[in-house]
């Protein structure tokens, strides 16, 4: 066992972390003062991980698309017919859980019985049980949760910018896959998915809030304990290499929306970025992208007095150890217009060394704000860690961006070959 | 000053007030100030679109850049400025929210600086020709519209719009926050002006901050706030809900890939009222959690839909039920819904489903005092509803709740409206399961 404890002194905040011979990663950051205590056990396991070699065996496997979330949902369920809700429930603790691209993260929230809601996580996360009966019993369910998205205008923008963008990456599925493909899972799946991906090698518990951090680690420790596991060497996960350009221009689609819903991406064609090198890289886009369009920026204050925006307007980049886009977009009446103001103006608006000083005390601020919001604390944290970095780098690695930096991502990431369009039309509204 | 129940000091009189909650558990100040308009047909639209423009320009930051690079240089401050609704108010609020000084380079003094922003903003607006910035307000004017049409973009939320809205009849509060297009679009900024400043100076005002900072300090800014001290109206009381419809069903059609169902019950009890702890009590165990009714019997057993809730409010009474089905599952789904509500009427309820409920309630009652913006929603709505329990005060007396308080209490719940959107290339009609019981 390794442990340690990390510390960031002028937010007078520190993270005990430990490491445990099964592999699995345990960290306590203490909050003194809340009364809440909210806990996380995620799997470094999303929907892009659909196509693995099994572990121990040779065999390669490709499974259905949306079995990551499908698995989240069902891991619920209990061999003696209960439900985990009704266990959390028992001690006052409110659950749930989220599937992403890259992780799955199951968590509860609680101000009473710690002790006991923590043991429950830390068991039914680990204890699966699947029936062919409880399987086709889910999909009715999770059916009427894809209609749902479906009729979400912002998701299906952003989706269907997902499949203009990428012609191979499995980035360009939705997460919770479609009404068909999820029909075709099966118990043998779902095991094997859980054998795979649900090892405490490629899992890590995250506990925030009023706690001791000593108690809590000494209870994870002997619950882990009960059931030891040998270590497990990474995962080899296969990815389909993503050819560079992207799969087509544009994607359009009608919705009974009132107004259209507009939205350009770019895609990176470096990937294979990790650690530090990722978190910078996505900080330099996100400055870039506060520079250019934020809601301090001349830009955007042209397009909203145009009436081409909205203060929904946002561009964001996202990116994780195969993939990294920008998604810059909102409502708009004329989104032909918007698109070539964007596109026209994009590379030759002028940046400052001043805007980057006033945009670095921004994200100064919004990152010792995330000290208070628990469930944007762990989120971040857990990603952040999956992809071999930490929470208390990010002031370090925000200071250390210069302006060269900002305009050398531009240069390398506005390439009109990596960009597609998204629009969402509105249809006539029926009565 | 004034001590209340809920670790907040500071006072209200003559419809005017401020708030403060001093507590280190947090890294930021929240400031939050609110202007309490009644909502009406004729104004709605007209009181909705001040914030849009206040949060535009003010005279020490005459350009909205001005504006967002002051926030930016206070390291990132959130500002927001928007329109909410309770009952038959509408809220017009201001919220500011800084990282506290302490935990930043230089120490700026945040609460200072937070007042100090909004006092601009609030108070001193840029005006020319004793008006509003005509392109302002014409930009303003033109959003606020789209906004109002765009809420058709959300399905859950637009079938509960709709709900509500039927089920008000004239009653205040089925008025939409922003009003409605028509009056959007005849909207001149012709006594614009006085307008905001009928609001600004005789509407009941409020103010809140929550953070690290000494309220006597917070006392001596409020002391010396250039809007207190006037003649303003008290705050309103606001009307519960009367049920008007009795069981009607309304059915919409638009090209949606599922149907949302919404039924609105007269429950004819709210927060003040002495049974208002077992409402909260049977609305969970039907319908407020993962263990409740509604989700084990249409979502776990029947696999209808996703998510099927009960949810409350407590300021006029109603209550609410949704789900998002199968178009053709109408009448399964609504079937199912009202057995549940009938098992409640029969008492069907059992310990399990009593303690679970409890401890639920609970743990969602005391995880408020983790967040600044509900530390603050908690007490302005103790305001508005006039009393009632919250806190601890409100655990302890859901404790006290048995099994014949929520029969009681279910046997006043009554269906008024059911309200349905579905496909537009679906035909089949609601049948039985749409009618009132």
């Amino acid at each position: 066992m390794t442990g340690e404890i990390l510390r960031q002194e002028r937010l007078d905040e520190r993270i005990h972390q430990l490491v445990l011979p099964s592999g699995l990663t345990i960290s306590v950051l203490p909050r003194p003062g809340f009364t809440k205590t909210y806990a996380t056990f995620a799997a470094h396991y999303g929907s892009i991980d659909n196509a693995f070699k099994v572990p121990d065996e040779t065999r390669r496997v490709a499974v259905p698309d949306g079995i990551a979330h499908f698995l989240e949902h069902k891991m619920f369920e209990k061999a003696d017919g209960g439900d985990v809700f009704d266990d959390f429930g028992r001690y006052g603790a409110s659950s749930n859980a989220y599937t992403d691209y890259t992780s799955t993260t199951f968590l509860f929230s609680t101000t009473e019985n710690v002790e006991e809601n923590l043991e429950i996580l830390l068991d039914f996360v680990q204890r699966p049980y699947f029936t062919e009966d409880n399987v086709n019993k889910e999909k009715g369910i999770i059916e009427q949760e894809i209609r749902m998205y479906l009729d979400m205008p912002g998701d299906r923008l952003h989706s269907n910018l997902m499949r203009a963008l990428y012609q191979k990456n499995p980035v360009r599925i939705d997460v919770a896959g479609s009404v068909e493909s999820i029909r075709t899972i099966s118990p043998e799946d779902l095991y094997l998915c859980h054998r795979t991906f649900y090892h405490p090698s490629n899992m890590q518990v995250f506990v925030t809030g009023g706690v001791e951090a000593e108690r809590i680690l000494d209870q994870i420790v002997a619950n882990q304990a009960q059931r030891p596991r040998a270590f497990q060497a990474p995962i080899e996960r296969i990815y389909p290499e993503e050819p560079i350009g992207i799969a087509q221009a544009r994607i359009e689609q009608e919705m009974p929306v009132a107004a259209p819903l507009f939205m350009m991406g770019y895609k990176e064609e470096r990937t294979g970025f990790s650690g530090s090198a990722l978190l910078r890289r996505e900080m330099v886009a996100n400055l870039m992208w506060n520079a250019l369009v934020g809601h301090s920026s001349e830009f955007f204050s042209r397009l909203y007095e145009k009436g081409l925006i909205n203060d929904r307007f946002q561009a964001h980049y996202s990116c994780g150890l195969t993939f990294g886009f920008s998604a810059i977009g909102g409502e708009t009446p004329d989104p032909k217009r918007l698109e070539a103001e964007l596109v026209e103006g994009l590379d030759k608006i002028p940046l400052t060394a001043s805007d980057l000083e006033r945009l670095k005390r921004r994200e100064l601020g919004e990152y010792v704000s995330l000290f208070q919001n628990l469930e944007e604390l762990a989120y971040v944290y857990n990603q952040l860690t999956f992809r071999g970095t930490n929470l208390f780098e990010v002031p370090e690695v925000i200071q250390s961006i210069r302006l060269e930096d900002i305009e050398g991502f531009r240069k390398d990431h506005l390439r009109a070959a990596a960009r597609a369009v998204s629009v969402i039309f509105p249809k006539k509204v029926g009565t | 000053m004034d001590k209340t129940g809920q670790g907040f000091v500071g006072q209200f009189h003559n419809g005017e007030g401020w708030y403060c909650y001093p507590t280190q558990q947090f890294k930021t100040i929240l400031i939050q100030a609110f202007w309490v308009n009644p909502l009406k047909a004729e104004t709605a639209s007209r009181a909705a679109i001040i914030p849009h423009i206040l949060r535009r320009a003010c005279h020490q930051w005459p350009t909205t850049v001005a504006m967002e690079r002051r926030l930016e240089d206070l390291y990132g401050a959130s500002f927001r400025a928007e329109v909410g609704k309770v009952g038959d108010q509408q809220m017009l609020s201001f919220q500011f929210e800084a990282v506290n000084g302490k935990f930043l380079p230089e120490h700026p003094d945040m609460l200072q600086q937070g007042i100090d922003f909004l006092r601009e903003v609030l108070y001193r607006p840029l005006i020319a020709d004793q008006n509003f910035d005509r392109d302002i307000f014409d930009q303003e004017k033109e959003i606020l519209g789209r906004q109002i049409q765009a809420l058709i973009n959300d399905k859950g939320q637009y079938a509960l719009n709709r709900l509500v809205a039927t089920m008000a009849q004239g009653q205040g509060f089925g008025i939409n926050r922003l009003g409605t297009l028509e009056a959007t679009r005849n909207l001149s900024l012709d006594g614009l002006h006085e307008y905001y400043e009928e609001i600004r100076n005789s509407r009941p005002m409020v103010w809140f901050v929550v953070g690290d900072v000494d309220p006597e300090a917070v006392k001596r800014v409020f002391d010396h706030d250039p809007a207190m001290g006037r003649t303003r109206a008290a705050l309103p009381s606001i009307p519960r809900f009367v049920a008007k419809n009795q069981g009607k069903v309304v059915v919409e059609r638009q090209a949606v890939q599922q149907g949302k169902v919404n039924l609105g019950y007269f429950t004819g009890i709210t927060a003040q009222d002495q049974d208002y702890p077992a409402l909260v009590m049977y609305a969970g165990i039907l319908g407020g959690f993962p263990h409740s009714k509604l989700f084990i019997h249409v979502r776990e057993e029947a696999s209808l839909a996703y998510y099927c809730y009960a949810r409350l409010d407590g300021a006029l009474g109603l209550m609410v039920i949704g789900a998002g089905i199968e178009f053709d599952d109408y009448d399964a789904a609504t079937a199912i819904i009202h057995q549940q509500v009938d098992l409640m009427r029969q008492g069907e309820i059992s310990d399990e489903e009593m303690a679970f409920t409890l401890s639920a309630l609970s743990n969602e009652i005391m995880a408020e005092s983790d967040s600044p913006s509900q530390i603050i929603g908690r007490q302005l709505e103790h305001l508005l509803v006039g009393g009632g329990l919250s806190g601890r005060d409100l655990i302890d007396a859901l404790g006290r709740v048995t099994r014949e308080d929520i029969q009681r209490v279910a046997t006043k719940v009554s269906l008024d409206t059911t309200y349905f959107l579905t496909s537009d290339h679906n035909d089949s009609q609601p049948g039985e399961g749409g009618h009132a019981k």
